[in-house]
């Protein structure tokens, strides 16, 4: 792929680059299958925007078969994961982010599920601190079947 | 001719269902024998209607009447005849149809089942059934309508979406799909008649828990199914991906399986009535709520049908029986109650109240993630997305706790336990986890979240297989002979709780696999050219070469593989790139061979002349998923087939105990 | 009458109704655009036929109007000679620039033939130019002012009264 890169060079070709947006790499520069999973990895966190919902590590369209170039070749650079996040979130916006930010309104879909918990171990603590005084805990009520009920009686057992 | 006869029958449908609704609330209150009867004849009728205006959609599909509205839609003379027949619920106006197709069914069979009881709750039911009845008739009578008559019919049809034609299941997957959504109207039936009595009473609980089972087992497979069907078609490698329609089918799922559970307590305690009938409303609510996820165009979704205008129809109706449930629920869920105490924490209760607790959390999250990029766009008219990062962080601590208690709870005695018998209990069990957990170290797990759910699910393992075989082991030792002692306490005797534990045992199953083939998934893009080899995970791939197949809707290119480790042949693979006529993009199908150990999947990403780039995905333990769940359904079978009373009786009188412990059977 | 069960159910139906129905009505596939208002990426390149590379920061001192297209994208058909006439209408006043992305250059130059061009038109790079603008989809136009800021982008075919306005947008912001 060397050879398009000095022919574009030759050309002046320039496409709009990471660095005019999140500036210059601050991680070191990664090749092998190192590379491999960390664009895996990074992709799996970026939405395909022409596709329903599906990450761009896993559609197959050539919108996202880009992205994942991009990512690739940021991450072979040196980009860190926030800074190839920033730059796709700088042209598409939080749509292309799969994870919610902790940010503003978005913390809100990590904090409710957990708000949630707590409300439920109150709810369980306080019916489980409600406590009878030992009665008979299953009543038959009173629609029974009569058949049950004269079975239970000669048995003299409890459901 | 054949619209105007669909169309009349449905029209008929749709009178009869509303006037059975509102005579069956009506004999519900005025508690008339003589008004039941009648609600009863109503709901057959409707019944009867609805089926015959699917037959006559379906007979006008497979004689390609294209002057039905429907069949001009999805039609075609080019298709094999089961693409004809599927077609019904392949586009939205038929899907609606199949819907009500059956819910006619159900109700017919509800109703024939109760014909000699619970005569004071059956009118409320069979009103509360064919009120949904009336309203999806109105869907498929108005803005939903498949019989429109089309004024110049056309000589041939499109066809359904290619995507749907690619794979038998998907004749398989919405049928299953349905018959578990739609099932949840029979219970919800149940509850909403309970709640309008303000009694629940122990002889109720049969039907009530019988209705629910049933669609259960039809949802989980169906669920699988759909996983299945990503996995084995769509060439992305995985089963599951938040997608909203997804998670619109495992939302009722949950709240059923805790309705289940919930269920239990109910019967061997009496408490919990409200927790239980909630959860069944919830059940049946969420249905219309993933109806309108799936029809309303407000999701971006892979499943969306098209935008239509029934999207606030759906809404509406959703609205009006929130309401209408709430209300009832706030009212009456206080009077069915029956004084109980809980026994404290370590307790089989106690942890029936956790796992509700858990399933609830669950069902919220989903929830929640799956609506919040609204909520955010209607807040601040900005566009954010929820995606499976955010379930996986999620879930994966709500399943890990879920699979703890899966093992703890059956393994503690009804009522409260001393430590004597809690330690009894809860130790030995720890064997297991420390096997299976060892297990995974020595195959080179390392994932922490893997590690845990192997050890839970060790656990689990020992107090299923024990608590199972329980019965059978005491029966021995009694001096039965080991095949009378199996056959008589799990087939004959003790088939729900049989048939529970087998439930069980799958879901330990599906959640070790899940776990361990998200985590040490291997995969990698490789191109090659004819001839040449790759090394991946230890198979070799070698690119033999490629062919094309011509089918009439369809051009397939494969690319022949060959599988190979040390030398020795593993499979041969041929992933499909496919150009349907109808598609600008080619479709990919992958090629997967499946072991025990895991499966290997190709899936070609692009074919140029003799070079072809395929993603190779090693995923160990998937396939266990689709068997376990296989399982859990044969367990939720067995546990449905009804016994004779005199039989159940006995078999609760014989509870097995544990060496002098009053235990429970269930 | 359980005052919990009936708060808590009737937040969670007024949340869920109200959430559902706002939903109603918008378009799940259109993404905002969050450029709007911030500098335009700047890009260098090859335009189709001439191989002339073009940049992007040549054309400050006018408003500029950026068209991603494609010749796959059947929209674009239609939108083409909106583009065209405007362009030669306004030529002077505002600049106008298309850039195809996932397209072959035979099929460009075929279609630019037989439809006619009055501007530039730019071969993108690995859809990288398209990615940075965040494009979903084809056809998008891209509206710049004389200082190359982002004042507006339009989704879809432009007909010729959008056109117009956002480009007295790009004229007046």
């Amino acid at each position: 792929m060397t050879w398009i890169f000095v022919l574009l060079l030759v050309t002046g070709v320039k496409v709009p680059d990471a660095e005019q947006i999140v500036g210059q790499p601050q991680g070191p520069v990664v090749s092998g299958p190192m590379l491999d999973q960390q664009t895996n990895e990074i992709a799996g966190l970026l939405r395909c925007p022409v596709c329903q919902g599906m990450s761009v590590a896993d559609s197959p369209s050539e919108m996202a078969v880009n992205m994942k170039h991009q990512v690739r070749e940021l991450i072979a650079r040196g980009y860190t994961r926030e800074q190839i996040l920033r730059y796709f979130e700088r042209s598409y916006g939080q749509f292309v982010l799969l994870k919610p930010k902790f940010q503003g309104v978005n913390t809100l879909v990590w904090i409710l599920p957990i708000l949630a918990l707590g409300v439920g171990i109150f709810a369980i603590f306080s019916m489980m601190t409600k406590g009878g005084d030992g009665q008979p805990v299953d009543q038959p009520s009173v629609d029974e079947d009569p058949y049950l009920a004269e079975v239970r009686k000669l048995t003299g057992k409890q459901s | 001719m054949t619209s105007s006869l669909g169309r009349l029958l449905i029209l008929l449908s749709l009178l009869v269902s509303t006037t059975g609704a509102v005579l069956g609330y009506a004999a519900g209150w005025k508690k008339s024998a003589d008004g039941l009867k009648w609600a009863r004849r109503f709901a057959f009728t409707f019944s009867l209607l609805m089926i015959g205006a699917t037959l006559v959609m379906e007979y006008a599909l497979i004689s390609h009447d294209f002057s039905v509205g429907y069949v001009a839609q999805v039609g075609s003379r080019d298709v094999p005849l089961w693409v004809t027949l599927v077609s019904l619920w392949s586009s939205l106006e038929g899907s609606i149809l199949f819907w009500g197709f059956i819910l006619a069914a159900y109700i017919a069979g509800a109703t024939w089942l109760t014909r000699n009881e619970h005569i004071e709750y059956m009118p409320y039911a069979i009103g509360t059934w064919l009120f949904s009845g009336s309203f999806f008739s109105f869907l498929i009578a108005g803005p939903a309508s498949p019989f429109q008559t089309v004024a110049n019919p056309p000589m041939d049809g499109p066809g359904p979406n290619p995507l749907l034609q690619n794979h038998v299941l998907m004749a398989i997957h919405p049928p299953f799909l349905y018959l578990g959504y739609v099932g949840m109207t029979i219970p919800f039936g149940f509850a909403t008649a309970a709640l309008l009595r303000g009694r629940l009473g122990q002889s109720f609980l049969r039907p009530l828990r019988n209705s629910l089972l049933l669609p259960w087992i039809f949802l989980t497979i169906a669920i699988m199914l759909g996983g299945w069907w990503a996995y084995e078609v769509l060439g992305w490698g995985g089963y599951w991906a938040w997608d909203p329609v997804e998670n619109a089918s495992l939302l009722p799922w949950l709240t059923a399986t805790a309705a289940l559970h919930s269920a239990l307590v109910m019967e061997r305690r009496g408490s919990l009535k409200g927790w239980t009938v909630t959860l069944v409303q919830a059940s049946f609510l969420l249905t219309i709520l993933g109806t309108f996820m799936t029809r309303s165009g407000v999701f971006n979704s892979v499943h969306s049908f098209t935008q239509s205008s029934i999207g606030p129809t759906i809404l509406v109706f959703l609205a009006v029986i929130l309401i209408g449930s709430v209300t009832l629920l706030a009212l009456r869920i206080d009077s069915l109650e029956s004084d109980s105490r809980f026994e404290g924490p370590l307790s089989r209760e106690g942890f029936f109240l956790i796992n509700n607790l858990l399933f609830v959390l669950f069902t919220f999250t989903v929830l929640i993630g799956t609506v919040f990029p609204l909520v955010v766009e209607a807040l601040k008219g900005k566009q954010m997305s929820v995606g499976r990062p955010y379930f996986d962080s999620m879930v994966v601590p709500i399943g890990a706790v879920l699979l703890f208690i899966l093992g703890v709870g059956p393994a503690l005695p009804w009522g409260r336990a001393s430590k004597e018998q809690a330690k009894r209990a809860l130790l030995p069990p720890l064997i297991g986890a420390t096997i299976v957990a060892g297990i995974g170290l020595a195959l080179g797990v390392r994932n922490p979240w893997t590690i845990i759910t192997l050890a839970f699910g060790g656990y689990a393992a020992q107090v299923t297989l024990g608590q199972m075989w329980l019965p059978v082991v005491q029966r021995i030792r009694r001096g039965d002979s080991a095949g009378h002692a199996i056959i008589d306490s799990q087939l004959v005797r003790g088939r729900r709780r049989f048939g529970s534990y087998l439930i069980h045992a799958g879901a330990v199953i599906v959640i070790v696999a899940i776990a361990v083939s998200s985590t040490m998934r291997t995969q990698q893009e490789v191109r090659l050219n004819r001839g040449e080899s790759a090394t991946v995970g230890g198979y070799t791939f070698t690119f033999t070469g490629t062919d094309v197949k011509q089918e009439p809707h369809r051009t397939s290119t494969l690319a022949h593989f060959d599988v190979t480790k040390n030398g020795r042949q593993v499979a041969q693979l041929a992933p499909r790139m496919n150009q349907y006529a109808a598609m600008r993009d080619p479709l990919g199908t992958p090629d997967v061979h499946t072991t025990l150990k895991g499966d290997i999947y190709l899936s070609i990403m692009n074919i140029e002349g003799d070079a072809v780039g395929v993603n190779v995905i090693l995923t160990p333990m998937v396939g266990w998923i689709w068997w376990a769940v296989l399982l859990m359904g044969a367990g939720g079978i067995v546990a449905l087939i009804p016994g004779s009373r005199a039989v159940a009786l006995q078999a609760r009188s014989e509870s097995p105990v544990i060496q002098g412990d009053e235990v429970g059977a269930n | 009458m359980n005052r919990v069960v009936l708060i808590a159910g009737i937040l969670i139906t007024v949340a869920l109704v109200l959430v559902l129905s706002a939903g109603l009505g918008k378009d799940p596939q259109h993404i905002e655009s969050p450029l709007i208002g911030k500098q335009a990426p700047d890009f260098a390149l090859q335009a189709v036929g001439t191989h002339e590379t073009i940049d992007l920061a040549k054309f400050r001192g006018k408003p500029l109007v950026v068209n991603f297209w494609a010749t796959w994208c059947r929209p674009c058909y239609e939108e083409h000679p909106v583009l065209v006439s405007n362009a030669q209408m306004m030529q002077g006043q505002v600049q106008f620039l298309g850039v195809v992305f996932q397209d072959k250059e035979e099929k460009i130059q075929g279609f630019l033939n037989e439809r006619g061009s009055a501007y530039p038109t730019l071969v993108d790079d690995a859809g990288k130019t398209a990615i940075a603008y965040g494009v979903g989809g084809v056809p998008e136009t891209f509206f710049l002012n004389k200082d190359g800021k982002v004042v507006a982008k339009f989704e879809g075919p432009i007909d010729p009264d959008s056109l117009q306005q956002n480009i007295r947008k790009a004229m007046t912001q």
